[in-house]
């Protein structure tokens, strides 16, 4: 196992290279010029030639490239060019908020796509089966920050008692109860779309567990069917589940930028959001390559997962 | 067993022909239900300008923030522009960009896929770690990466979704090269002296489209939806010209007050052409392939 883990961060490493010159190449492609952009009302000549040459912006690209990657290693994204504050500080900062969100709506996600796609497979072609199918392609095809407005709409200014607020963040540390009031409607915007990934594949997984030998097996032992359900085909069909949870974290990553954007949520999104329009690249950068080693590593911790709750794949198999 | 096998030619009479087509849409409701909808869409978006009943950027106050009614079905914004309008010709934004960033997406994914699959050995392994980069990131934060860096407009989106839709198509094309690749057909090709060129392009690329026009179909879907955020953002085209996820999130400041049809029009529309993809692409997928099909 320790050998596959190893083999697979060697694998990463390449790709992880590939990613900060995209990144770093991405930002160069951009027609603002840095220094101006950093320099704010600064306009004398000399001034922004010194500061060229502080940056090192005046040296070939792969030079640049170096000296970029080298602060990277030492957790240095560089200063937000509004802010001047320190990139990784302001990332930091909006971290927890980003996490709270994206935890909550995976557990929504996961927990309402188990409970409905099992009610659902059991009984294939009900009610249930066609609402939860019905549903699920809507979910795909909803986008998230219609949603949002919608639940913004209902819960925030139709219903009467106003039941949740429009938007806004309370720390924990300050108040829970409004901190999860907060919470509600963003966690349930962001998992709106994964949930209708995650439902249908706990159906289609379990539904394909059904037909499988064990099972009768299981049933003619005289298993009460709660327990052949949870025990045999459940434990059986999930495991392709764990690897379409991995997924979603990146799905839930790319809809944190737009549902933290509507509900006024400060978490990363919000900050690479609220970066663009004024050409604060190392900021977007800083963000971009977060969400993109996040992506990486949940794939990674996915793919080790997967082999471990398996036991048929083996590691040579899996790394192949 | 005695006497010869007499070919029998069974002609198909045409009442049957529109019974063969009636039981194929009975059998495809999603086909049919999904690719009248694009089809629909597609309408509306050549011909906007007959169809949408006013000018969807010519502002008249006297009419600003109008419910929807007769004059306006769906309403009007806060400048007075009909909502109606803007929806209809937002979706040539959407739908444009749909096509031409999954075109992007095709045509280099396809030939990067076809490439690296027929070539191999050490093109294919650099080819498919760029492929692999490209999906260490989500895609739409990908897609803002570029979109923000190249700036806001709707060719720097369409290029950005094109992008985005690249690896998916070089993995499938790959894979599917790899798949035939030892084939006797393949090799009966290479055998008779056919250039790889001409092996790829008419032994190998016709083995892949099937599986191709499904991911097109189910791309466009996501292209779509992909440009309603960037447009959301701000990073798709400018106002005042209509796109249906910038008009979104302008209506968003007017929630409060419950001007609730300036978001439903967009969003309904944005919902449907999405769903009318999903829908074809899924129903293309069970119908060209067998191996794909459904156990629900």
């Amino acid at each position: 196992m320790i050998r596959y883990i190893l083999r697979r961060l060697l694998l990463m490493i390449p790709v992880a290279f590939l990613v900060t010159i995209g990144v770093f190449v991405l930002v160069r492609l951009s027609p603002a010029d840095p220094v101006l952009a950093f320099s704010g009302e600064e306009r004398d000549p000399a001034v922004l030639a010194a500061m060229r040459e502080e940056f090192g912006l005046n040296q070939p690209l792969p030079v640049q490239y170096v000296a970029w990657v080298t602060h990277l290693a030492q957790g240095d994204l560089g200063r937000s060019f509004q802010t001047k504050q320190r990139v990784l500080e302001a990332i930091v900062e909006r971290l927890p908020a980003t996490a709270e969100l994206g935890i909550a709506a995976l557990l929504i996600s996961v927990t309402v796509a188990l409970v409905v796609g099992t009610a659902s497979a059991i009984k294939r072609n009900s009610f249930v089966d066609l609402a939860a199918s019905s549903v699920t392609l809507a979910g795909i095809s909803f986008p998230s920050f219609f949603l949002g407005i919608v639940l913004i709409l209902l819960f925030a200014y139709v219903i009467p008692g106003h039941i949740f607020p429009p938007g806004g963040y309370t720390p924990v540390s300050q108040d829970l109860s409004d901190n999860l009031r907060r919470l509600v409607l963003p966690a349930i915007t962001l998992a709106a779309g994964s949930l209708a990934v995650n439902l249908r594949q706990v159906r289609s997984s379990l539904l394909d567990v059904f037909g499988h030998d064990y099972m009768r097996t299981a049933r003619a032992k005289g298993l009460r069917e709660r327990t052949v359900i949870a025990r045999h085909a459940l434990k059986n069909a999930l495991i392709p589940v764990v690897t379409l949870i991995g997924i979603q974290v990146g799905a839930i990553i790319e809809g944190a930028f737009i549902t933290e954007t509507i509900f006024f949520w400060p978490g990363i999104g919000r900050l690479a959001v609220t970066a663009i329009p004024s050409g604060d690249y190392p900021v977007v950068q800083g963000v971009v390559l977060v969400s993109a080693f996040s992506f990486m590593f949940t794939t990674l911790l996915v793919d080790v997962l997967y082999a471990w709750l398996d036991p048929r794949i083996s590691y040579e198999t899996a790394a192949a | 067993m005695s006497g010869a096998a007499v070919p029998v030619v069974l002609r198909v009479p045409r009442e049957d022909r529109a019974g063969a087509v009636a039981y194929f849409a009975r059998r495809n409701p999603r086909m049919i239900i999904g690719g009248a909808l694009v089809l629909a869409w597609i309408f509306l978006a050549i011909f906007a300008p007959i169809v949408a009943p006013y000018d969807p950027i010519k502002v008249n106050v006297s009419e600003s923030l109008i419910p929807p009614s007769w004059t306006h079905l769906l309403g009007t914004d806060d400048l007075g522009r009909d909502v109606l309008s803007r929806v209809i010709w937002g979706s040539r934004v959407s739908l444009s960009v749909g096509v031409i960033s999954v075109t992007i997406g095709f045509v280099v994914g396809v030939s990067l896929g076809l490439a690296a699959g027929y070539v191999g050995g050490v093109f294919d392994l650099l080819i498919m770690r760029v492929i692999d980069a490209l999906l260490a990131f989500p895609a739409l934060v990908l897609a803002i990466a570029i979109t923000s860096a190249l700036g806001p407009q709707i060719q720097n989106a369409m290029i950005a979704i094109g992008i985005v839709a690249i690896p998916a198509y070089a993995r499938l094309t790959r894979g599917q090269v790899l798949a035939v690749r030892t084939r006797e057909f393949i090799v009966a090709a290479r055998t008779i002296g056919c250039s790889p060129l001409r092996i790829v392009m008419r032994h190998v690329f016709p083995s892949v489209t099937n599986a191709l026009v499904v991911q097109a179909t189910l791309a466009t879907a996501f292209a779509i939806l992909a440009e309603a955020a960037l447009s959301f953002l701000g990073l798709g085209p400018q106002p005042p010209y209509p796109s249906w996820g910038q008009d979104i999130n302008y209506s968003q400041r007017y929630l409060a007050n419950l001007k609730w049809w300036m978001s439903v029009g967009p969003g309904v529309a944005i919902f449907s052409a999405v769903f009318a993809f999903n829908f074809l692409g899924d129903a293309l997928r069970d119908a060209l392939d067998p191996r794909l099909r459904r156990s629900g």
